[in-house]
Parts: structure tokens; sequence; C-alpha cells
């Protein structure tokens, strides 16, 4: 379970967030989202401690992010995977070694076998073709980066998978193809995961539940239905702005 | 100004604490060790250019300066003495400086600004261990190599240089450079790229993880740290000067 607690977050001077308090339960999709430039992406960055709250507290199993040791850091990473926004992938590995970055450093040298396994497996799972294996990162579209980047999340079987803006820069063909993924994953792996998106239809497709995030505070909460039904103003403004 | 560098220290040595903690399990990043290793031996041809280009201007200038009261083995000693101890470790210093310094402080600075930091620490690496130890451990082995060959190859060329075309007896060159040479000037030498290697690495290790502002924010990067490289060179050269004198002396 993660769960942030009146988080404050101050950056170059303009308050980011501003007392964000947000419940994500064990085996659920939730959607944070919300217009560019919100702070969506540094809620993110508080779950795995890039970042630590001014104020407010983290809780990821029981364990409270900015207050854990390196240990505890670890394992909380071990058990997180994160999709960057830009697919963060390494320039200078090719996309097996990108893929295998998402197991144990050891696993590759002492079970070489069953690595390549999980790789071919993953890669099914993304419908990419094992011929891009040998390719760097540079050789591949926008679209192949992101399933890269999110096989690389999946192969460690992770508890939690969290993903930045996801959809951001594909063409709406690309972006559909990663939001069905992203949903497909959610059900098949059985995973918690973490959406952050301003793209209204992705949101809404894969979210258990929704939050908008506004002005440094969750504004609204609820199921797609609750919001597309809500009258609160926060949600009818941005859902109007998204049509 | 004064708080900025304070801050630049505090960070520095921080990092250097972190790579001290990384030795330890070194074993794990020995394949990148090798890596970056075999990247700085790229760059020699270049160093043993520089190198032999020195030794041989080193000649010309001492024999045209030299007063003709003088025997030429002068011209083996100014060579072997000044190749030894200064050109040799701090021209290779420069060279790599331009060809590995900007090389990886532009490379980390690119993993920083495209957050393959980051994507190192969510998926629970070092990168301390990954980017930063395996290139200083590199460095650090292989510039004191590459400064005892440029030193080779400065005195072979000055030799060269002066028996060829300033008509210099082998036997005075060569009895100028064993006049000269002790083995604690090899010493200093190699003792010089060590630490010049150690500068190389760390500095621009340290300023490419300090990168910020996309694409314009690398390009500042891979030049601030050529010139930090080079200014730490010069610096660590004016202080352990001395070092030689106590060396020689002892």
């Amino acid at each position: 379970m993660i769960e942030l607690v009146s988080v404050r977050k101050r950056l170059g001077g303009r308050q980011v967030l501003d007392g964000v308090d947000l419940l994500v339960n064990e085996g659920e999709t939730v959607v944070v989202m919300g217009p560019s430039g919100v702070g969506k992406s540094v809620v993110l960055r508080h779950i795995v401690g890039l970042m630590d709250p001014d104020e407010g507290d983290v809780i990821v199993d029981g364990i409270s992010v900015p207050g854990a040791n390196g240990d505890q850091i670890r394992g909380i990473r071990q058990r997180t995977a994160y999709v960057f926004q830009n697919s963060a992938l390494f320039d200078s590995l090719s996309v097996r070694g990108n893929i295998l970055m998402g197991l144990p450093p050891k696993w590759p040298v002492e079970r070489p076998k069953e690595c390549d396994l999980m790789v071919a497996e993953v890669l099914e799972h993304v419908n990419l073709e094992p011929d891009i294996l040998g390719r760097l990162p540079a050789e591949l579209s926008g679209g192949m980066q992101r399933r890269v980047a999110i096989a690389r999340a999946v192969i460690g079987n992770r508890r939690y998978i969290l993903y930045d803006e996801p959809t951001t820069g594909l063409d709406p063909i690309n972006a559909g193809r990663i939001t069905e993924l992203i949903s497909r994953i959610s059900t098949d792996v059985k995973v918690t995961s973490v959406v952050v998106t301003h793209d209204i239809e992705a949101a809404f497709q894969l979210g258990d539940r929704i939050a908008l995030l506004s002005r440094g505070k969750i504004r609204a909460e609820g199921t797609p239905q609750d919001l597309r039904t809500s009258p609160n103003a926060a949600v009818r403004q941005f859902l109007k702005q998204g049509t | 100004m004064i708080s900025e560098m304070v801050m630049h220290a505090g960070r520095a040595g921080m990092l250097f604490a972190a790579v001290i903690k990384t030795l330890p399990r070194v074993r794990n990043c020995l394949p990148d060790v090798w890596r970056h290793a075999k990247r700085i031996a790229d760059g020699l041809p270049l160093v043993l250019t520089m190198g032999a280009i020195s030794g041989a201007v080193l000649a010309q200038q001492t024999s045209y300066q030299l007063n003709p009261s003088l025997p030429d083995s002068v011209i083996g000693v100014a060579v072997a003495a000044g190749v030894l101890t200064e050109l040799g470790p701090v021209l290779t210093a420069i060279v790599l400086a331009g060809r590995i310094g900007a090389g990886t402080g532009a490379e980390i600075a690119t993993m920083k600004v495209s957050d393959q930091i980051d994507a190192l620490l969510t998926l629970g690496r070092d990168p301390v261990l990954e980017l930063v130890t395996p290139r200083l451990l590199a460095a650090s082995a292989m510039l004191p190599i590459c400064v005892l060959l440029a030193d080779c190859v400065g005195i072979a060329a000055g030799h060269l240089f002066s028996t060829m075309l300033l008509g210099v007896e082998p036997h005075q060159f060569l009895a100028g450079v064993k006049e000269q040479y002790h083995h604690p000037a090899l010493i200093f030498s190699a003792t010089k790229g060590f630490l010049f290697g150690i500068i190389i690495a760390f500095v621009s290790c340290y300023t490419g993880l300090q990168a910020r502002g996309g694409a314009a924010g690398v390009g500042r990067t891979a030049t601030s740290a050529v010139v930090s490289i080079i200014m730490w060179v010069m610096v660590t050269d004016a202080v352990i000067a001395p070092l030689y004198k106590t060396i020689a002396t002892s």
C-alpha cells in the first residue's frame, strides 16, 4: 500500500505540492490526472525517494520513505518499477541490456538461460519482436522505446509500477497501444499501479480510481464514473479543456 | 561566489566519500573498469605524439639558448628533466582532459538530464558504483602508464632531433640523460600521472552529475569539465612540485 499524507513540496520558489493526500490500495490502478506542470511527476518521485517532502509523509508498505535508511529505500525500490516520461533507457546498452537492468545485477551472470527466457517472455508481453534485442535505444521509435521501458519495469515482477506520463510524445495510435498495454499488464500481472497523465482518455481507460491534482492539492477523487458525473468545478473545467 | 565554492566542495567531498564506500564492492564493476581503461588507451597515439613533439621542441630550444661553452650533454639533461618532471605528465593530462574528460562529462550529463541516473536509482543500482568508481580506477591505473610511455617517447624524440638536426653526438645526449635520470624522477612522473588520472575522472564525473538544462546544459558541462580539469591539474602540479625535491634528495 502507498500513502501520501499532507505532502508539501516547494521547488524553484513555487509551492508545487500543498498538502497532497493520496491512498493507493494493493492491486488497484490509481491515475493522478492534471494539467501539465502541476506536480504529478513530483508525486511519483516522492514515492521512490527521489525527492523528500518539505512536510508530510510518504508511506510505502508501512515504511516512511523520507525517514527510511539505505537498506529500506533499496527494498522499496526493488519492489517498485518506475517508467519515466522519456523512457530513460540507457544509451550505451542494447535493448536486451536495458531489459536485464530490471533484474538483480548478478542474475544475468549466474542464470543466463533463465534470464534469456524471461526477456523473451516479457518482450512478447509488450508486443516487440526478438530481433530488436541487439539494437540500441537510439535506433528505436518513441513507441518502441516506451515498450522497452515497460518491459524493463515488468521483468522484475515488482509489486508496484509507477508510470510517468506514459503516452506523452506519442502519436494517437501508439498512445492507444501503450494505454492498452498498461491496462493488460495491470490485469495480467496483478500489479499495483500509479499512473500520472494529462491524457484524459488514457486516464479514464486505466484508472480504477482517478485523482485530480490541481494547484498543489488533490481536488477530486473517485471512480471514472464518479468523475464524469462530478459537479466539482475543477473537474468539470479540466474535462472541458481536455475535450 | 564563496558560498557556491563551499557548496561545490561539500558535494565533491560527499561524492569522494561515496566512491571510497563503493571500493569493497569494486569486483562488481571490473568489466566496466576494463572498458574505460581501453577507452583511455585509445587516446595513446595522441598522447605519444604530444610527448614526441614536446621532447623535440625541448631539445631544439635548449640547443638554441645554450651557452656555447657548455657541453652538448646539457641538452640531454634538459630534455630528461623537462619531460620526466613536467611535460610528460602535464601534457598527457591535458590531452586526456580534452579526450576523456569532455567525453565523460558529456556522457554523464546526458544521463543526468535524460533521467538515466534516476532510472539507475529506481532500479536499485548505485550510480557511484556503476559510473564513477570504474572511471576513477581505470584513469588512476592508466594515466601513470600513459605518462611513462609519453616520457620514453619524449626523450627518444629529443635524442633523435638532437643527433639528426642539431649535430649532437649520441653518446653526449645519452650521458646527459643518464646524469639526470634517477628512479625518483620516474616515480615522481608516475605519481603525477596517478594524481592527474584521479583528477580527470573525478572532476569530469562530478561536473556531469551537476548538469541540468537539456542539450545546452550538456554542452556547458563538457566545456566546464575540461576547464576545471586543466585548472586542477595545474594547481596540483604546483602544489606537489616541492615533493620532487624531497624525493630526489632523500
